[in-house]
């Protein structure tokens, strides 16, 4: 070979390292767009309304000067769970009769019977539609989106303002009663609470018999002004039995009884001077549900719950009018029976509306005028208002009253939308927000338009109520048109995707995976030696095998199913990997005992993942780390005890003798290997250390429980991040040319792995060394294994399967060391090892250590040792090889991964999509 | 390659798997329509019960040598095949995910015997213990370069039924609900599928063979 064409050669082959970058970049972007147009985020504030804001006089007038007067005095809510709109609908409104509808009769005669005080409304809720979400959207009348970006980390607890916060906040005494999902959301703000566990689904009664047991005694007391009671029975039942069944028939019957109960008691107390003189009654689900009873998706089925409201005390005839846009259709008996519809992300506005409190500061529904107008109280004491034109008309003060309301209300998402433009991470479209701006002003120049109108103009009765009558319908027309046209807006930002940018994003993604693999092949065949044909072609049969794997897998995500079974399947693919290899091996007839091992490796890991995966369904608390905790049954208690102590603390020693062997081998340069090497050993020391002093086997004193308990974890860290300091100085500082390439690489990644693995096997807890011995072995069994085949087949790019088995061992891990994907699948434990107090920066880091440390930070920082180790024994071109051999193998990492994270982002959705009810309500599914 | 002697025709290749559907069949009848699904270890059972004597006679009769060797002695191997090929199936599906547990022993245990009687009894009859006949049976060259009928014989439908189980977990992670997607139910399905068409494959694969070996004697 001549020199000139060696060296064209080489430095063609160093121009593949910028590709390589290129295509991370394009990577990243992909990633990046289809990411914005899918993690749908919004920012929680935390303001509060308070009874003293009021909007500034000169902008709006004296009528909507002050949060508006309180209409109802007491108010009953009953929620029931997962209450489709047919089971409170008559059946005449749906083409066909079913065996659960027309079950709540005692809604539809009320319904029937007092058109002006009862009536039905069709309630749609926002996605996702599980208890806690819609819970949370109801009282804070906002959107809750995928993300909402807040302080509310790991407790649900609500911190954003919402109705129960504004009712403690204004002398409301609020009594719950049912689904303990209540107290998770409101720690404090109940003066009395029944709460009822609600994790267990198989249990249909135990919720529903605590309710009845205190709804109707609570009723007759007098020391409460909001009453809610909530009901889980319907939705248990739906998920066990389904839509169509017995239990559910039973249980809405059951609720028929108490709902006749209920309102019996409301109508004797509701005599003048009685306790519920003026109360209001609702009825209402917080979701549906689909036939076979699951939700949590946006289709109609389950969006569509249903609402009743009902007082006690009959307002005047004119309501209908405000009632009339609505359909009407014969029931059962022959009684006409009318249904309105109106979106649950109004209650929250209507509700503060009634109750005369401010309305919460994110609250962006509109007070619904059916729901209002069904309130005696908003019919009578209007001449003792505020406003200073008194009309006669029952309904034109109505009107006047309920724009006035709606001239607060449009005040206050105003002020929301300003707040919320200044302070929120993606905020909206300038030109919506431009065109929301521009109703708003219209509608309230219209406004003063319209009280100048009908102030001044007392000439004659006749001018003046045509005056008011259209004027007025006008007015609450334009404030309408702005609150819906926001509604509408802030829908499109927080629950709907950015489909365009997800697809550029997808398609970027294919595009430079097809550019990759082509390139993978190119360079296989370009850095071969020309007389080697025979190995360029073998890599086409592996690479597609990889591939062929990678592509299962990625395909499996487009099911919520396997997606739920994600563990199993990474499992069930890595176990026909390897179950290939084995059978590659007999053909040749060379059976290697690594094989075996590997296969050994694969039970462990599924029995693992299985273990890890039931943690999933929540039981009452699992305290011990779970791979151990299958022990615990084989031996007995005391002794599992002592067991469960002892072990982590042998493993732990041998995982360390093992690291510290191999370091020894692996580094060469004097002062790195010896700080490495004791830096090791102390974080080992401190881990065991931390560990021994949280047992109950030693008494300890004080000092060195606390130093165990906190300083030992924190030493850890510490040492961890000055080896990374170190090992970077040692990048920029060090002699480059000394050494080869492919020695520096081990030396670096070594280093890495040295300071990242004692802070993970920290966070990771007692299952530590277990899962380092684990990822040790399969790490060996794969290097081996491709050692083997590397020199039957002289290869020039690292073995690709190898690198889906590494990366597919990743992905089991994750699994086996008890996360999932899901929020509440994240281990918030880890986070507060050796601190007690928490901090977003810190905690977080920590909790993504945690998350991502075996499943990708290990596997990424030792790829290169299976690229990197047969290397040793070939080859010439030494440093150039090295750099490509990395850069291919970070370069299959990041495709594998990257064809990964899609997914897993898939996984976020469909799981707050499509799981029956949030985890972290505790319910069983 | 052998002598003309021991080389066995396409008809008794296409015969011999004749006999094996036979088996199944006649077990499918015995059983009755969705047994399987319903009582999945009695409708194992029968199969394996009825596929276990066809399957061994009809391969020690195709044995290899049956000079030195005697059709008694080749059903001993089979026999002894028959366990040692179930333990090596029932490893396998563990591996891969095959739930453990007392409810599932039984069934497993009839299933990995069956999936012997599809992959490890034949090929234990007609071959014994000679390793580079094992070695040819487990290769995937079979399908590219000609080799003698009883390859083609045992390895396509062994091949198919490893192949056709492998795919026949798929749909068992899937929320259907199904009683058939229970272990070993779509498995044993996706087992006897894909066996029945190894067979054919083999036909094909015979045929084609048999076509190119008379366009080389030409």
């Amino acid at each position: 070979m001549s020199p000139p064409a060696s060296r064209r050669r080489r430095s063609r082959l160093l121009s593949w390292p910028l590709l390589f970058v290129a295509i991370l970049v394009v990577h990243s972007l992909a990633v990046y767009l289809f990411t914005r147009g899918f993690l749908l985020t919004r920012t929680e504030l935390d303001l509060h309304s308070s009874r003293d804001d009021r909007p500034p006089q000169g902008d709006v007038s004296t009528g909507c000067a002050s949060w508006p007067p309180p209409a109802v005095d007491r108010l009953v809510i009953v929620v029931l769970d997962a209450l489709r709109f047919d089971f409170v609908a008559p059946s005449t409104f749906f083409q066909e009769k079913h065996p659960w509808m027309d079950k709540l009769q005692v809604l539809q005669k009320l319904a029937a019977n007092e058109k002006t005080s009862a009536r039905i409304f069709k309630a749609l809720a926002d996605p996702p539609t599980t208890s806690l979400q819609r819970l949370k959207a109801l009282t804070t009348g906002g959107l809750p989106t995928f993300i909402d970006v807040g302080n509310s980390f790991g407790a649900p607890a609500i911190v954003e303002d919402n109705i129960m916060h504004q009712l403690v906040k204004n002398g409301k005494r609020v009594v719950m009663m049912g689904d303990d999902t209540w107290i998770q959301l409101y720690p404090e703000h109940f003066n009395k609470s029944f709460p009822y566990p609600s994790f267990n689904v198989k249990d249909l009664d135990t919720v529903d018999n605590g309710v009845i047991e205190h709804l109707l005694p609570s009723l007759h007391k007098n020391d409460w002004d909001v009453l809610i009671a909530h009901f889980l029975g319907v939705d248990h039942a739906g998920h066990i039995f389904g839509v169509d069944s017995t239990p559910m028939i039973q249980k809405l019957e059951q609720y028929n009884q108490i709902l006749e109960g209920v309102i019996d008691t409301l109508r004797s107390l509701s005599k003048p001077g009685g306790t519920h003189e003026n109360t209001l009654l609702l009825v209402m689900g917080d979701h549906g549900q689909t036939l076979n009873g699951d939700h949590g998706g946006g289709t109609a089925e389950e969006v569509e719950t249903s609402l009743f409201a009902w007082s006690p005390k009959t307002p005047p005839d004119a309501v209908l009018s405000v009632l009339d846009d609505s359909s009407c259709n014969v029931d059962l008996h022959g009684e006409e029976v009318c249904i309105s519809t109106m979106q649950q992300l109004d209650f929250a506005a209507t509700i503060s509306a009634l109750l005369g409190i401010p309305f919460p500061f994110g609250s962006i529904g509109h007070v619904n005028p059916e729901l209002y107008a069904l309130s005696t109280g908003t019919w009578d004491n209007q001449r003792m208002g505020t406003n200073a034109c008194t009309s006669q008309n029952d309904l034109e003060s109505w009107m006047r009253r309920y724009a006035e309301v709606l001239c607060v209300n449009c005040w206050q998402v105003k002020r929301y939308i300003d707040q919320y433009s200044a302070t929120s991470v993606i905020g909206f479209p300038s030109e919506d927000l431009q065109h929301i701006m521009n109703l708003y002003s219209r509608a309230q120049a219209n406004w003063s338009a319209s009280l100048r109108t009908t102030c001044s103009s007392d000439t004659g009765s006749q001018e003046k109520s045509e005056g008011e009558g259209s004027v007025l319908p006008q007015q609450i027309d334009a404030y309408t048109d702005f609150l819906q046209t926001f509604a509408k807006l802030a829908r499109s930002a927080w629950t709907e995707f950015d489909l365009w940018s997800m697809s550029m994003g997808l398609l970027l993604m294919i595009l430079t995976v097809i550019i990759q693999s082509c390139t993978l092949v190119k360079l296989n065949t370009i850095c071969q030696p020309s007389d080697q044909k025979r190995a360029g072609s073998s890599i086409i049969p592996k690479l597609s095998f990889a591939f062929a794997l990678v592509v299962i897998r990625a395909a499996s995500f487009l099911s919520n199913s396997y997606i739920l079974a994600e563990g199993r399947v990474a499992n069930f693919l890595l176990a026909t990997s390897c179950i290939t290899s084995v059978w590659h091996s007999m053909v040749k007839g060379k059976f290697r005992i690594e094989n075996l091992v590997f296969l050994l490796l694969n039970i462990f890991a599924r029995f693992g993942i299985e273990i890890g995966m039931s943690k999933q369904l929540p039981a009452p608390a699992i305290t011990k780390d779970h791979s151990v905790s299958a022990f615990c049954k084989i031996f007995g208690v005391n002794s599992c005890n002592i067991l469960l102590e002892i072990f982590p603390i042998i493993s732990l020693a041998i995982v360390a003798y093992i690291i510290l062997k191999w370091l020894s081998h692996a580094i060469h340069q004097r002062f790195l290997k010896y700080f490495v090497l004791c830096g090791t050993m102390v974080s080992y020391v401190s881990i065991a250390f931390h560990w021994a002093s949280e047992t109950t086997l030693f008494l300890h004193s004080g000092t060195v429980q606390e130093f165990g308990r906190s300083l030992a974890p924190r030493f850890v860290y510490a040492i961890g991040g000055l080896s990374l300091a170190v090992s970077a100085l040692y990048r920029i500082f060090s002699p480059a040319d000394h050494l080869k390439m492919n020695i520096r690489i081990t030396i670096l990644s070594a280093v890495m792995l040295c300071s990242w693995s004692p802070t993970i096997l920290i966070l990771l807890g007692r299952q530590g060394p277990f899962v380092a011995l684990i990822c040790m072995t399969g790490a060996w069994c794969i290097i081996k294994l491709q050692q083997k085949h590397q020199r039957e087949s002289e290869l020039c790019v690292a073995d690709p399967v190898s690198v889906t088995q590494w990366s597919l061992l990743a992905v089991c891990l994750f699994y086996l060391t008890g996360h999932w994907c899901t929020f509440d699948g994240l281990r918030y434990g880890a986070a507060f090892i050796g601190f007690d107090h928490f901090h977003i920066i810190r905690q977080g880091l920590l909790l993504s250590i945690d998350t991502f440390g075996v499943s990708h930070i290990l596997p990424i920082l030792s790829l290169p040792f299976i690229g990197m180790v047969w290397y040793n024994t070939t080859s010439k071109d030494n440093k150039l090889n090295g750099v490509i051999l990395n850069n291919i193998t970070q370069v299959v990492n990041t495709a594998t991964l990257a064809i990964k994270k899609k997914p897993i982002f898939w996984k976020r959705f469909d799981y707050t999509n499509s799981t029956n009810d949030n985890p972290l309500s505790g319910r069983a599914y | 390659m052998r002598a003309e002697a021991t080389q066995i025709s396409a008809f008794t290749t296409a015969a011999a798997h004749a006999l094996c559907f036979a088996g199944l069949a006649v077990a499918h009848s015995l059983a009755g329509r969705g047994i399987l699904v319903s009582d999945p270890a009695l409708a194992l059972r029968l199969l394996v019960v009825c596929e276990a004597p066809v399957v061994i006679a009809v391969f020690s009769y195709l044995r290899r040598d049956p000079r030195s060797c005697s059709f008694f002695k080749a059903a001993a191997r089979g026999l002894i095949g028959l366990p040692v090929g179930a333990f090596l199936n029932a490893f396998g599906a563990i591996v891969l995910g095959a739930p453990v547990g007392i409810k599932y022993w039984t069934v497993t245990i009839y299933w990995s015997l069956l999936m012997s009687l599809f992959t490890f009894v034949p090929a234990a009859c007609v071959f014994g213990t000679s390793k580079i006949d094992w070695q040819n049976v487990l290769s995937h060259s079979i399908y590219f370069t000609p080799t003698d009928i009883e390859n083609y014989m045992i390895s396509a439908p062994c091949h198919g039924a490893v192949l056709g189980a492998w795919l026949g977990a798929w749909p068992m992670p899937l929320d259907w609900e199904r009683p058939w997607q229970e272990w070993p139910i779509c498995v044993t399905y996706g087992a006897v599928a894909g066996h029945l068409v190894g067979m054919v494959v083999s036909w094909v694969l015979i045929a084609v063979h048999k076509r190119s070996g008379r366009a080389k004697a030409d």
